[in-house]
C-alpha cells in the first residue's frame, strides 16, 4: 500500500475519532439535561398530588376537629402556596411549609381518637406519607441527576461543548431544614 | 503454535480484568431471591412456598414479590433502607416495573410494603397500608412473624392476580423470558476473541493483508459510530471486537515472562447493561423502578 494511502486512512480514522467523541459529547450533555427535566417533572406530579389530597383530609378531619380552625387554616394556605408556586426554590419551600403544618395536624390528631381510627382518615394519611415519601426519593433522584448535569457540563472537554450550546447550570431543589438528607450537595458552590 | 495460544490466554485474562463486576449493596439477594430471611424468623414451609408462588407469578407476567427480613435498618428510616433495597434487587421486570417488596425489620418493630411503579395503580399506599393493618400487623404485635408474613404476602398475592386479571395456570405455558440485554462476559470475550482472530489474520495473510486491514478499520469506525448513536450495548460490544482486532493486528506480544496457566481469576461475574442486575442474581427481572410507594408501620 501507498505512504499516501496510510496517511489518508490514519487522517479519516482520526477525524472520525474526533467526530465521534464531539457528537457523543454532545449527546450526552442533553441526555444528562433531559434527566433532569424528567427528575423535576416527577417532582411536580407527586408535589401536585399532594396538593390533590389535601382538601380530601382537611373535609375528614373537619367533621371530628371543631376547635382546630387555626390548624387546619394554616394547612390550607399552606396548600395554597403550594398550588401557586412557580419556581423551583418556591416549591421547594412551600413544600417545607406544608410539612410543618401537616405535622401540627397529624399531631393534634392524637387527641382525637375516632378520627384516629376512622378509616377513610387512615386510608388518607397512608396516601399522604405514601406522597412524601416519593417527594423525597425523587427529589434525591432529581438532585443526584442535576450534581452529575452539573458535573458533565464543568469538565473538560464538554465545559467548551457546554459554552457552545448554552448549558447553563442547574439548581438544586433543596429545602433547608432536610437539606443533610441530601447528599452531593454542597460541594457544588466551589 | 504454542506461542500463539499463550498469546490468545493472554488477551482473553486482559479482557476479564476490565470488567469487574460491582457489587455495592447493602444486603445482597440470597440464591433464592424472593425470600431474604436475614433475621431469621421464617420457616422453612413458609419459605418454600413464598419462593413457589412468587416463581410461579413471575413466569405468568413478570410480577415479583419479595419478601426480605433484617434484624435492624442499621440506622437509616425504613423508607430509605426499602427504597435502596428494591432499587439494588432489581425487583420486577424491566419494562413493568411491576415489583413489590415486603420488608420487616425486626429491631426497630418496623414494616414495609414498597410498591414498584408498575403497580402503583392496584396497590394504593392506603391499601397497602390497610393490608398491613390488616393481615399483618396483628401478628406482628405477638411475635409470630411467620403467619404475619405469610398473610400478607397471600393477600398483596390475591390481590395482584385479581385486578391484574392473570391466568396462573398459564405460568407454564409462558415463553421463556423476553430477551433481555444482558451481556455475559463470555459473550464479550468471544466476541473480542473473534476480532482478535481477524486481526491475526489480517496481518500474517502476505495478499491481502493492507486491504484487509484498511477495509477493516474504516468499515468498523462508521460502524462504531453509528452504533453510538443508537445503541449503546451493541456499540460496546464492537468497540471490544475492534480492540480485539487491532490487538491481533498490530500488538506484537513477544514478551512473555511469565505463565499465565492456571490464573483464571476475575471470572465471578458478568456484565450488565442494566445498573440495577449487575449482581449475580439468578432471578432478578431487572426491574427496579421504585419510586417510593407504598406504605409503613410500626407494630
Amino acid at each position: 500500500m501507498k505512504k499516501g494511502t496510510i496517511i489518508g486512512i490514519v487522517i479519516a480514522a482520526v477525524v472520525l475519532i474526533l467526530g465521534i467523541t464531539l457528537v457523543g459529547g454532545y449527546n450526552d450533555l442533553v441526555e444528562k439535561s433531559e434527566n433532569v427535566e424528567n427528575k423535576y417533572s416527577d417532582i411536580s406530579v407527586q408535589l401536585e398530588r399532594r396538593a390533590d389530597l389535601i382538601p380530601n383530609l382537611i373535609s375528614t378531619v373537619k367533621g371530628y376537629m371543631k376547635h382546630e380552625e387555626k390548624v387546619i387554616e394554616s394547612v390550607t394556605s399552606a396548600r395554597e402556596n403550594l398550588v401557586n408556586a412557580k419556581s423551583l426554590t418556591d416549591k421547594a419551600k412551600a413544600n417545607e411549609e406544608l410539612t410543618v403544618s401537616l405535622n401540627n395536624l397529624i399531631a393534634l390528631v392524637e387527641n382525637y381518637p375516632d378520627l384516629k381510627s376512622n378509616t377513610n382518615f387512615i386510608n388518607l394519611s397512608d396516601e399522604l406519607a405514601g406522597t412524601e415519601n416519593r417527594i423525597a426519593a425523587s427529589r434525591k433522584d432529581y438532585n443526584n441527576t442535576v450534581s452529575e448535569y452539573n458535573k458533565a457540563i464543568k469538565s473538560f472537554p464538554k465545559n467548551i461543548l457546554a459554552g457552545m450550546f448554552n448549558f447553563e447550570k442547574k439548581e438544586y431543589f433543596e429545602a433547608k431544614e432536610s437539606a443533610s438528607e441530601v447528599p452531593n450537595v454542597s460541594f457544588d458552590e466551589d | 503454535m504454542y506461542r500463539l495460544t499463550r498469546i490468545n490466554l493472554l488477551i482473553l485474562l486482559l479482557f476479564s480484568c476490565l470488567f469487574i463486576p460491582n457489587v455495592n449493596a447493602l444486603v445482597s439477594p440470597t440464591s433464592e431471591f424472593y425470600v431474604n430471611d436475614y433475621a431469621n424468623v421464617l420457616s422453612s414451609e413458609t419459605e418454600k412456598y413464598i419462593i413457589e408462588k412468587s416463581k410461579e407469578l413471575y413466569k405468568v407476567d413478570g410480577t415479583q414479590i419479595v419478601v426480605v427480613t433484617v434484624r435492624n435498618l442499621e440506622n437509616s428510616s425504613i423508607e430509605d433502607f426499602s427504597l435502596n433495597l428494591a432499587r439494588e434487587f432489581g425487583i420486577g421486570s424491566k419494562d413493568k416495573n411491576n415489583g413489590l417488596l415486603i420488608l420487616l425489620a425486626l429491631e426497630e418493630r418496623e414494616s414495609r410494603i414498597e410498591v414498584g411503579t408498575g403497580l402503583e395503580g392496584i396497590l394504593p399506599d392506603g391499601k397497602t397500608g390497610r393490608f398491613q393493618d390488616q393481615y399483618m400487623i396483628p401478628y406482628f404485635k405477638t411475635n409470630d412473624f411467620d403467619t404475619g408474613i405469610k398473610n400478607g404476602y397471600d393477600a398483596l398475592f390475591n390481590e395482584i392476580v385479581k385486578l391484574n386479571n392473570l391466568n396462573l395456570a398459564t405460568a407454564n405455558l409462558r415463553k421463556k423470558n423476553q430477551r433481555d440485554y444482558t451481556i455475559s462476559l463470555n459473550m464479550m470475550l468471544i466476541i473480542g476473541f473473534v476480532g482478535f482472530v481477524i486481526g491475526q489474520v489480517a496481518r500474517f495473510a502476505k495478499s491481502i493483508k493492507d486491504k484487509l486491514t484498511a477495509s477493516y478499520l474504516i468499515i468498523g469506525l462508521i460502524i462504531l459510530l453509528v452504533l453510538y448513536n443508537s445503541n449503546k450495548i451493541y456499540f460496546f460490544l464492537f468497540a471490544i471486537h475492534m480492540i480485539g482486532f487491532l490487538i491481533g493486528r498490530f500488538v506484537t506480544l513477544k514478551m512473555m515472562p511469565y505463565s499465565v496457566s492456571g490464573s483464571g481469576g476475575g471470572y465471578s461475574g458478568g456484565y450488565s447493561s442494566s445498573s440495577h442486575s449487575s449482581h449475580s442474581s439468578h432471578s432478578s427481572g431487572g426491574g427496579g423502578g421504585f419510586s417510593g410507594g407504598g406504605s409503613s408501620r410500626k407494630f
